[in-house]
């Protein structure tokens, strides 16, 4: 694993254009940036990043399980007692899942440690599926990279796929696709799942998360008044459990992506649980809850995170005892796990973090995140890689 | 190979590319019309079941099923509105009728009879959509005087017997209902992001 410098396409502002790709820049700062890539050995890909991330999505569907069956760790993930049924029968009834990110931290030497599970809400979707395999497609035809050089990014492929099984499993339903007002990139990664649906020959519709309506009948409806029985929401669980129309979740027939079970696994107890059942796991660190910190009493130092957190907002650092504020944010206030800190490799001047994705329980590519400090942020650049 | 074979860049692009490439442009024209008329098919829009057994292979008898099945139909999935005026403005004076529930549709101006419905029906195996359309009537809108599906695919200008629609025109719609309230979710989402000051174009993944 290392990183290369090469030319920028002269047109990638165009392609971006025309392919409505409208997030590379944010905030005036690159977010796409190709003016390096990383290039890995197919056995970095296959035994370091491809199996482990297989495998630590079995170990964690195992604690969903686990939770899911005691109401001391329900309460101790901050799940609403209201919600309990509804996630546990999803459970029960198999729903299906679409995607998740399990982000990594790996210098292409030692094993690669799991930092987090983005199970309910993963983005950067369409930068790995897309846009930085059309940057290798580009280059390779361009002579600017070898005709060998190949990528490992099976996602938009394996996406379709997922969508065809899922119609199958859901015949009949029209799937709509839900995010926030007023976020470009939430609604290019949604546009591009809705794509992707559409390719696999399904029946679509999009609606904003604050525009869905409840009927006189109590079902959700889109601005349309069509009922929706089928969503897929960028939008966590824990802030839909919390709302107003959080109410009307349990007693409706609706599928929804990611499934309710998803909840278990975006919420940071996954962290100290999986450590707990799978202890000295060569790819987990050690996690603890709050209330177990004497069992980290000789871990030099912690991470400390927000139950509930997106993008790594308010994370703190415990170095001998005292807390250092590394990132601010709006989350934190149902509590904190802590994990041994395990710092991301440096390249050059770079903080490096691997996002290793999944479609349903198969390994399905990598995307690369790079920060100039050490915690990996909504505005962390985005890289492509190679494997060569 | 550990990427994607192969991604068909036409679906993905959102606006034509600045620069058309002159050597490709005419191979990718030839495919996208063969792809597009995959996704086409040929229907005749009735509007009784006797225009109905005149204009398709389906009998009177089927015909007057296929009318029945297509009422229930547009009741179940077509724009509902909380006052006849809402309604009048989309779909024209003296055009609309309420519900058993009290809400206000347009009436249906007929319904589209495919190749594949028709087959299926003489065999008795039909379980598709009956596909009513409505006649859009909203002086504002681009899509005035058009036939439309329940949920907006644009069937064509009123007054043909044979239409070229897409395939999901023909699909089953999804039931409307009367919505009472809006905005129950989100509320978490703006209350963070007037945190620190706010964000205005990254999301809520993660």
């Amino acid at each position: 694993m290392f990183k290369m410098p090469i030319q920028e396409r002269t047109n990638w502002q165009e392609l971006a254009e025309e392919f409505g790709f409208q997030f590379h820049t944010l905030y005036g700062e690159r977010y796409w940036d190709e003016r390096s890539y990383y290039q890995f050995s197919l056995e970095q890909i296959e035994n370091d990043l491809e199996q482990p991330t297989e495998d630590i999505h079995q170990m964690c569907l195992a604690i969903v399980d686990k939770v899911l069956k005691s109401e001391e760790l329900l309460k101790r993930f901050c799940i609403p007692e209201k919600y309990w049924d509804f996630i546990h029968s999803s459970w029960k009834n198999g729903d299906p899942s679409l995607y998740s990110r399990l982000d990594f931290a790996y210098d292409g030497k030692s094993p690669a440690k799991l930092y987090e599970n983005n199970a309910d809400t993963p983005t950067s979707v369409y930068e790995t599926g897309f846009w930085q395999w059309l940057w290798l497609e580009n280059h390779v035809d361009a002579g600017t990279l070898p005709r060998g050089a190949d990528q490992f990014n099976a996602l938009q492929e394996k996406l379709v796929n997922r969508f065809n099984d899922l119609q199958t499993l859901t015949p009949d339903r029209l799937l709509h696709f839900a995010c926030c007002e007023g976020s470009t990139e939430d609604r290019g990664t949604v546009q591009y799942l809705e794509d992707c649906a559409k390719a696999a020959g399904l029946s679509t519709a999009f609606v904003h998360i604050e525009e869905i309506g409840v009927s006189d009948t109590q079902q959700f409806t889109d601005i349309h008044d069509q009922q929706i029985t089928w969503m897929f929401k960028l939008y966590p669980w824990e802030f839909m459990f919390e709302e107003e129309f959080g109410s009307y979740l349990t007693h409706n027939n609706l599928r929804w992506l990611e499934p309710p079970w998803k909840s278990i696994l975006s919420n940071k107890g996954l962290l100290p649980m999986l450590w707990k059942e799978f202890k000295g796991h060569p790819n987990l660190l050690p996690a603890f809850f709050e209330d177990e910190l004497h069992l980290a009493s000789d871990i030099p130092s912690l991470v400390k995170k927000p139950l509930f957190s997106r993008e790594g907002a308010n994370i703190s650092i415990i170095q001998n005892g005292q807390e250092t504020t590394a990132s601010h944010g709006p989350y934190g206030e149902e509590g904190f796990i802590y994990q041994a800190t395990h710092p991301l490799p440096k390249f050059g001047e770079n903080h490096t973090l691997i996002g290793s994705w999944l479609v349903d329980d198969e390994a399905a590519g990598i995307s690369i995140r790079e920060d100039s400090g050490p915690i990996t942020q909504d505005m962390s650049r985005y890289l492509p890689h190679i494997i060569v | 190979m550990k990427k994607t074979k192969d991604i068909q860049l036409n679906h993905l692009r959102k606006k034509q590319p600045l620069k058309p490439i002159k050597r490709l442009s005419l191979a990718i024209a030839a495919l996208s019309l063969a792809a597009c008329s995959q996704k086409q098919e040929d229907v005749v829009f009735v509007n009784s079941p006797e225009q109905c057994a005149s204009d398709t292979n389906l009998s009177l008898e089927d015909c007057t099923i296929a009318y029945k099945k297509a009422l229930e139909e547009a009741e179940k999935t077509a724009p509902k509105y909380r006052s006849r005026g809402e309604c009048e403005i989309d779909f024209g004076d003296e055009r609309c009728q309420r519900t058993s529930s009290g809400s206000f549709m347009p009436f249906m101006a007929g319904f589209m009879v495919s190749q594949l419905m028709s087959s299926a029906m003489q065999s008795g195996r039909y379980h598709g959509s009956y596909s009513p359309g409505f006649h859009y009537r909203n002086y504002y809108s681009s899509d005035r005087n058009k036939i439309m599906t329940s949920n907006g695919h644009v069937i064509g200008k009123p007054g043909q017997k044979n239409y070229r629609v897409s395939k999901a025109a023909l699909k089953p719609k999804p039931k409307t209902l009367t919505t009472v309230k809006r905005g129950g979710f989100g509320s978490t989402a703006a209350a963070k992001s007037n945190w620190g000051g706010g964000r205005s174009s990254g999301g809520w993944g993660g």
